[in-house]
């Protein structure tokens, strides 16, 4: 990593139902690990991680939000003045679709207005067999598992202007997708064209501050 | 003395009523319990000033009352008692620390009157743990004997608690430390239930934490002072906290400090009853838990063991039970995990519980408004005090409630190592909230050099966690010699920032208040609205308002804002109705039996499901049907509402009610509050008609001027529409009978009362008449029936929708008679178009090129809506055009609609603006 480069700081928000996996996914990114029971979320959890994509490094400052119902009046403000937004639903859980519209409206309607919104089917691996497995395609069979298709995600996708994948924070499938693919993009930050407070910058090399911070090479 | 004393307490009584500028004042019984930690409910049944002295009377030879020749060597306090229904309280009043006495009346084992000497009322109580209370009233003699007499009253109410009372003091840890030492009468060998620590060692070294020397101190103070129920705090009770509590006393001092010690006395069984009443429910709630049950202080070996599980399983799921409102919020996994460490379930529980209820209230609720209030407090608190930081945190934009949330929510549970945050808690549960202010505020100032380097909230977030793991390091400065930055922490938090008073919370809270929930409601609603299912016959403010009236109404019963789990009543869908409409006026005593009926009728069409009432989902869903555009979705959605058991069929008594309603629902049209379009119409042309008729030799390229007002029969209009709607009624009646479909089942039933007796033959030969013969109205036939008179088709189609005022915030709108005249006069378009109809009819035959071509030039947007009416030429226009607009859909109905209320206020102010000019 070359020293003179510089790093443009991404403010990114996670959000999502209740344990559709939000802060694996974010435990994925940054440690490439997965833990069965983590200390909830209260409030907020933050996190950062470096990036590299093509010549660019990001610095992504993660606000990973409780999933809770009641945590959601809380919600602006940790998007406020994000760039980026993951929306996270459990593809074996359709209420979690359902609120994942929801948080998708709720951006549009408060958010910044360039904020870039990657929609995440999570919990691939739990439905990752069945997908593969012919003999049971018919799609009305209860016993599935998978009760969201990708059709459903890729047309709410589609629909709002957002990034779509699914994955799995258990197999690490997709995960670094997600994170690179909106690190992509991310608009090249060059100072003048910010709007005061949209996007920070950071011109010099700091210290890393945060002791969870590592970096990883996507 | 006394009478100095009295003016003392006097003056200390004023003080209390002042410190509380909250918007509900609480009173004066509320203000006693939250002071003295007890529980809600309790009401001051008396109160007098007096001196007071404790003594432990434990020694063999102590005598039972004091001596009279030992009254003097007594050390007295002086200050007042209060009795309440439980409780017997004692406060010093000249240094509220220096004494303070609560005792619960179960603990009286013996009261005496000491024979009275230099007038002085002396009383004597005997406590169950070897106190010797004596009470020496000051005040005038039938006070005293008054209140001597309420207590006797109180003790003797009370006396069925008193069974209860040894089983309970065999769960205190303290009565076994003093049995143990043999300073106890009491003899108990058996250790009471504690704490998930017992079994899984306490956190920290206890010889690190001299557990043995706290445990001898405290040991000797309740020796002194009395314990649990009946203990007396002075200042080294304070002391004894802000050194930390030993292990096996905390939990039972945490129950003490907080009160909630005696809602576990009093209600001795409620947690087992409770989680054996629910044993195998299920709820939302128990779902939540279940998923964060591992997640609760992990690094503690008991939360990853079954013992410790089901523990905090136990608790949460219990308290979820009692306060379903709360249910569960997260981050009491981790404060109850915390105190069933110390404590056992049943004091958890309770504790928990007065936690929620009184110490933090709202924190955990579904709004978190107390939180969130908490955070903004903070907030200010910091610009007050550490001004320089606020402004490095406004400068870089960083919000330092984002940090602090978690500080709050999880008691610094989940922030600092949890022997530290034990030592906070143990001053928390004694000074209740401002303590988390206190110490947020200490952190922020003591790293205060840091935090002005950092320039945005993950460099702050980094910087705080830094120092809070590094709580047990030694300071380097000269002034904190060898102390741990914990001690630093703690002297910066409760002395430097002592001058944080309940009072000081209390006004902060009062200023911030409206600013935090006017946010949170703003929030939840944008939130609300978001979520409801489309209802395209409902503008966006037309919701809003719907919403707005939703919360008020639910308001005034629930102190929870904007919850999204409250759901309508009847009565308070009444009261939402009240006024919104123009046929529901609850002040209107004549009709509303009739208006409580269809109330009922509409709220069951519009729930979704019998057992609750109307959630805001079904209101606006509902209030979109009221408001339905189309007249054959109209007619159906009216129907639907008869139609009680979905059969498609409305019997006999529901065309009666269908025919009662209709009466009740057109009471604005026949009382003339509300004009329809036929009479618009008919005075708009009886308007033109005198303007023409003025002006016999117009010429179409004049101007034509509306008057500001003009004479008109006004009672003959509310007359005729009277007559019409009256006649509504009736031929829907004679219509609806008239088209009724016999029930075909019943047929056979009519047959066989004909042959039984022939007196009926006249009356079944028309079956519609004939009472017993079943008929009903079908949809179809009940559309040919609304559809066959015009002011009823009309009534669906437009006319219904003028007595909903979805767009009016305020209430009621005054409109009467007159007003609607001048509205008339003020959309002075209408009329104008009218005029011009006529003079063009008049004139088309002399001159109908120069009126068309100064028509097209003439022509603006404005007019636009009326080319539609101008093909129609013809000169019977009033009723037929009427007619034929209804079925064409081209009259500007809406924009009339709201010009008649915008124009008022317009009309009355000037003239000019009446003066409506219009060039043809």
């Amino acid at each position: 990593m070359s020293s003179n480069k510089q790093i443009t700081a991404v403010k990114l928000v996670l959000l999502g139902e209740a344990a559709v996996g939000k802060s694996s996914l974010v435990l994925r990114f940054v440690s490439n690990d997965f833990q069965e029971n983590k200390e909830p979320t209260i409030g907020a959890a933050f996190l950062t991680q470096r990036c590299t994509i093509g010549d660019k490094t990001i610095k992504y400052e993660i606000w990973d939000t409780a999933g809770q119902e009641r945590f959601q009046s809380l919600a602006p403000m940790y998007y406020r003045n994000a760039q980026a937004a993951l929306v996270v639903y459990d593809v074996t859980k359709p209420k979690s679709f359902i609120k994942a519209r929801h948080w998708v409206n709720e951006l549009h309607e408060q958010a910044s207005k360039n904020i870039i919104i990657a929609l995440c089917g999570n919990k691939y691996d739990i439905v990752e067999s069945e997908d593969n497995d012919v003999s049971t395609e018919n799609e009305d069979d209860d016993s599935r598992k998978r009760k969201v298709s990708v059709q459903e995600g890729q047309t709410l996708a589609d629909d709002e202007g957002l990034l779509f994948f699914e994955t799995s924070a258990k197999t690490g499938f997709n995960v670094n997708e997600v994170f690179t693919t909106i690190g992509k993009h991310i608009p090249e930050a060059t100072s003048s064209e910010n709007a005061a407070g949209q996007e920070r910058v950071d011109l010099t090399n700091r210290l890393d501050s945060s002791s969870t911070e590592s970096t990883c090479q996507c | 003395m006394s009478l100095l004393n009295n003016l003392i307490s006097k003056a200390s009584q004023l003080s209390i009523f002042d410190k509380q500028p909250t918007e509900k004042r609480l009173s004066k019984d509320e203000l006693f319990c939250n002071e003295y930690h007890i529980s809600q409910g309790e009401t001051i049944v008396d109160e007098c000033a007096a001196e007071l002295a404790i003594e432990n009377s434990f020694n063999k030879n102590f005598p039972e009352v004091p001596l009279e020749s030992n009254l003097s060597q007594l050390r007295f306090l002086s200050g007042k008692v209060y009795l309440s229904q439980h409780f017997l309280i004692f406060r010093d009043t000249y240094d509220r620390q220096s004494g303070c006495l609560k005792l619960h009346l179960s603990m009286v084992k013996q009261l005496k009157r000491l024979p009275s000497r230099n007038y002085l009322f002396l009383l004597s109580i005997l406590t169950y743990n070897d106190l010797r209370i004596t009470i020496q009233f000051v005040g005038i003699r039938s006070h005293c004997e008054q209140f001597s007499y309420n207590l006797k009253t109180c003790l003797t109410k009370n006396l069925k608690a008193t069974p209860e009372l040894v089983p309970f003091l065999e769960t205190l840890y303290s009565e076994f430390l003093l049995s143990k030492n043999g300073s106890s009468r009491m003899d108990i060998v058996t250790p009471p239930p504690g704490g998930l620590g017992l079994i899984f060692k306490f956190p920290g070294d206890p010889v690190k934490l001299q557990n043995r020397i706290k445990t001898k101190a405290w040991w000797n103070y309740l020796k002194r002072n009395g314990r649990n129920l009946c203990i007396n705090f002075d200042k080294s009770f304070l002391r004894l906290i802000n050194v930390g509590l030993p292990n096996r006393l905390r939990g039972e001092i945490w129950e003490l400090s907080c009160g909630s010690i005696y809602d576990r006395y009093m209600n001795s069984h409620e947690y087992t009853d409770l989680l054996a009443k629910n044993q195998g429910k299920s709820s939302i709630a128990i779902d939540e838990i279940e998923k964060d049950l591992y997640r609760s202080l992990p690094e503690y070996n008991a939360y990853q063991n079954p013992e410790g599980i089901n523990r905090l399983r136990r608790v949460l799921t219990a308290y979820s039970w009692k306060n379903p409102e709360i249910g569960y919020c997260q981050a009491m996994n981790i404060v109850v995990a915390a105190m069933l460490i110390y404590m056992s379930e049943d004091q958890a529980y309770w504790c928990l519980d007065k936690l929620c209820g009184q110490i933090i209230p709202g924190y955990y609720s579904k709004t978190m408004y107390g939180v969130l209030l908490d955070q903004k407090v903070f907030e200010s608190l910091v610009e007050k005090t550490l001004p320089m930081m606020h402004q490095h945190f406004n400068k870089h934009d960083i919000q330092l409630s984002i940090v602090s949330l978690p500080w709050f929510m999880s008691l610094f549970l989940n922030t600092m190592p949890l022997i530290y945050a034990f030592r906070i808690m143990d001053i928390f549960f004694l000074n209740g909230p401002k303590t988390l202010l206190q110490v947020a505020l200490a952190v922020v100032k003591i790293n205060g050099e840091k935090l002005l380097e950092c320039e945005d909230d993950g460099e702050c977030i980094a910087v705080f966690k830094d120092f809070f793991h590094s709580l047990d390091e030694h300071i380097p400065d000269i002034h904190y010699k060898n102390k741990t930055r914990f001690q630093e922490l703690l002297v910066v938090a409760f002395r430097e920032f002592s001058h944080i008073s309940d009072e000081t919370f209390v006004q902060y809270r009062t200023k911030n208040r409206n600013e935090v929930i006017s946010g949170i409601e703003s929030y939840l609603k944008k939130a609300q609205l978001r979520k409801l299912p489309k209802t395209p016959n409902l503008k966006e403010e037309h919701l809003s308002n719907v919403y707005d009236r939703y919360v008020s109404v639910l308001n005034n019963n629930y102190v929870e804002v904007g919850s999204d789990s409250s759901v309508m009543n009847f009565k308070m869908f009444a009261k939402f109705m009240d006024g919104l409409v123009d046929w529901i006026n609850l002040e209107e005593k004549e009709n509303i039996a009739q208006q409580k009926s269809f109330l009922i009728k509409l709220f069951k069409n519009w729930r979704s499901d019998e057992e609750t009432g109307l959630t805001l989902e079904n209101i606006a869903v509902g209030m979109n049907k009221l408001m339905e555009h189309d007249l054959m979705t109209s007619i159906s959605n009216f129907f639907e509402i008869y139609d009680v058991n979905g059969t498609g069929k409305v019997d006999r008594d529901g065309i009666l009610q269908i025919s009662e309603d209709l009466i009740f629902l057109t009471t604005p049209w026949r009382d003339g509050y509300l004009f329809d379009e036929i009479t618009n119409k008919a005075i708009e042309s009886k308007i033109a008609e005198k303007i023409v008729e003025k002006r016999k030799n117009f010429d179409s390229s004049d101007e034509i001027s509306i008057p500001s007002e003009m004479n008109f029969d006004k009672e003959k209009w509310v007359h005729e529409q009277s007559q019409r709607y009256l006649s509504l009624t009736s031929n829907f009646l004679h219509r609806a009978f008239e088209y009724a479909l016999p029930e075909e089942e019943n047929v056979d039933l009519i047959e066989l009362e004909e042959s039984e007796g022939s007196e009926k033959k006249s009356v079944i030969a028309n079956p519609a008449l004939n009472p017993s013969a079943p008929v009903y109205l079908n949809l179809p036939t009940f559309r040919m029936v609304v559809l066959a008179d015009e002011t009823s088709e009309l009534f669906f189609t437009r006319t219904f929708k003028q007595s909903i005022h979805l767009d009016q915030k305020v209430e009621k709108g005054s409109t009467n008679v007159r007003d609607l005249f001048n509205n008339i006069l003020a959309d002075g378009r209408r009329v104008a178009v009218e005029v011009r109809r006529r003079i063009n009819s008049d004139h088309t035959s002399r001159s109908s090129e120069k009126s068309q071509g100064s028509n097209t030039g003439a022509y603006n947007e404005e007019d636009d809506d009326f080319t539609a009416n101008d093909n129609n030429e013809d000169n019977d226009y009033l009723l037929n055009n009427a007619e034929a607009n209804v079925l064409n859909d081209s009259i500007p109905v809406e924009k009339g609609d709201k010009a008649f209320l915008q124009h008022i206020d317009h009309q009355i102010g000037s003239d000019q603006e009446g003066e409506k000019v219009i060039d043809f």
